[in-house]
């Protein structure tokens, strides 16, 4: 194509390489048995993006739990809130299918500090801080109870990072699972909230810096910093469910600015090698970011 | 409103060194709190008949007072006006206002606590919640004080229809015309507490002159 302008410089090296990337993702979701994959990724030092089935959509599992933090941060910065307030934890919650009552089954949340609450309160902010680092389904439905699904659907919308965030309902609410009424994400919609995040523009820096520090609580750990150099922090929230697998975090490196990365699988119920593909790209793309056009 | 708030002096309760915490006639109270407490208002129950509610109220000054003051032997007055964050924004500060018809509630659940031998746990929103409270649909004794949510007994969570009808039943039997909220799910159930009320009851404190 003579017509065609020729490349930037840097556009010369970096466009190669970037194919090379995503053939190498393309190669490890082959190899994975993976039904599908996506990856977005936006790198703050090298100014790169790369969207991998960005725009697929995917049952966000654990993961919507990223725009519920953001939700309920909103109602803290409209006032409606305040960390400290007080919630009941209380294990009964509405269905979506016809108002039918649901329990959150005490098996499925890892850690027991907020069924051990039921019957007394918790503050927003522990609640918070267990809905991300250790998944707690309780305490999610809980804060979804008092803010309300619209009201973070809204918040969305203000911060304009709605587009591939679809909630529709709490967590664990099985009747609306088999009427397919599910909440869904695509890797871009969760990059966008991820990148505002890490650049401290939810509401504010102060605020940023609160949902980050929650983030950097994770607890489990198996998926994108699996394979990363010791030392490394990753502020990250993971979903897993029978058919899919996801994590989406920003990743802090050793005198570099930060990368944010979403990846997300989905999988027939019996596969097994979840967090070890997950971990895999995650490695993968460590790599390509930190090696040097000179190092290939 | 510039004519401050006019407190009820009752010589009976003042001068008990055990519980002394004022009598506030709600409609003295300033807006803010009448919007929230509706002092005297009629409010319908779920059947649309109409109940009044209540007018006078003990004055709660501080969190501190509430963790000291008995109101029976093993009730302390913190258990019964814990709320979360869809009571009324005045009514989660102190000084608190509670309808003074808890008196009774405590008495009853004293008794109560006596029959099953051991603690009764009276769950958060679930003693008095004013009717501003999000929880509040309808006309609900809670709003009168003379109702209690209770979520554990001993070591016994009330989230199964076992032990919610066992414990229902003792407390029919051991409180005469107490109500208790059958077990199940649909409104106007219960299947993760036992509720107990004694009805809409109202306790207007004997120097009161209205």
């Amino acid at each position: 194509m003579p017509k065609k302008e020729a490349p930037a410089p840097a556009a010369t090296e970096i466009v190669p390489r970037e194919r090379a990337l995503r053939e190498q993702i393309e190669k490890i979701e082959q190899e994975s048995g993976a039904k599908a994959i996506a990856v977005a990724l936006r790198d703050a030092e090298s100014g790169l993006e790369l969207h991998y089935h960005g725009d697929r959509w995917f049952h966000a599992a654990s993961t919507i739990k990223v725009p519920i933090l953001l939700g309920a941060f909103a109602a803290i910065n409209r006032g409606e809130l305040l960390p400290h307030s007080r919630v009941h934890v209380r294990n009964r919650f509405l269905s979506m299918v016809e108002s039918i009552p649901f329990r959150v089954e005490s098996g499925r949340d890892a850690n027991s500090a907020v069924h051990n609450a039921i019957g007394k309160m918790m503050r927003v902010d522990e609640l918070a801080y267990h809905m991300i680092t250790t998944s707690s389904n309780l305490a999610t439905n809980l804060l979804l109870g008092v803010i309300g699904p619209d009201a973070v659907n809204q918040t969305l919308k203000e911060l304009h990072v709605d587009q591939g965030i679809e909630i529709r309902r709490g967590v664990e609410d099985e009747l609306a699972f088999e009427k397919g009424i599910s909440n869904m994400v695509t890797a871009d919609g969760l990059l966008r909230i991820l990148v505002m995040l890490s650049e401290g523009k939810a509401f504010s820096p102060a605020l940023s810096r609160r949902m980050m520090d929650i983030l950097h609580g994770q607890e489990f750990n198996q998926g994108i910093p699996a394979r990363l150099p010791k030392g490394t922090r990753v502020a990250h929230k993971t979903g897993e469910i029978s058919t899919v697998a996801h994590d989406a975090g920003v990743v802090y490196l050793s005198k570099r600015k930060p990368y944010v990365l979403v990846i997300l699988t989905e999988w027939d119920p019996a596969a097994s090698g979840r967090s070890r593909t997950i971990a895999a790209i995650s490695h993968t793309i460590y790599e390509y970011l930190t090696q040097g056009p000179g190092d290939e | 409103m510039s004519e401050p708030a006019r407190f009820v002096e009752t010589s009976g309760v003042n001068d008990s060194p055990n519980f002394p915490l004022r009598v506030v006639d709600g409609l003295t109270l300033p807006p803010e709190y009448r919007k929230a407490l509706r002092p005297g208002e009629e409010w319908k129950d779920a059947t649309g008949f109409p109940r009044q509610l209540p007018r006078y109220f003990y004055e709660v000054p501080s969190w501190d007072s509430a963790m000291k003051i008995e109101l029976a032997s093993h009730f302390l007055l913190w258990e019964f006006i814990q709320v979360d964050v869809r009571e009324a924004p005045p009514l989660r500060t102190f000084p608190r206002y509670v309808p003074c018809a808890i008196t009774l509630l405590a008495v009853c659940l004293e008794r109560f606590r006596d029959a099953v031998g051991t603690l009764v746990h009276i769950s958060a929103n679930g003693g008095y919640r004013s009717p501003s409270h999000r929880f509040s649909k309808n006309a609900t004794p809670h709003a009168w004080g003379t109702a209690a949510n209770i979520y554990r007994i001993g070591d016994t969570y009330l989230d199964n229809r076992s032990a919610i009808e066992r414990f229902s039943l003792i407390a029919r039997e051991t409180l005469p015309g107490i109500w208790t909220r059958p077990y199940g799910a649909p409104t106007g159930f219960a299947e993760d507490h036992l509720h107990l009320d004694l009805g809409y009851v109202l306790s207007v404190p004997r120097d009161v002159k209205s």
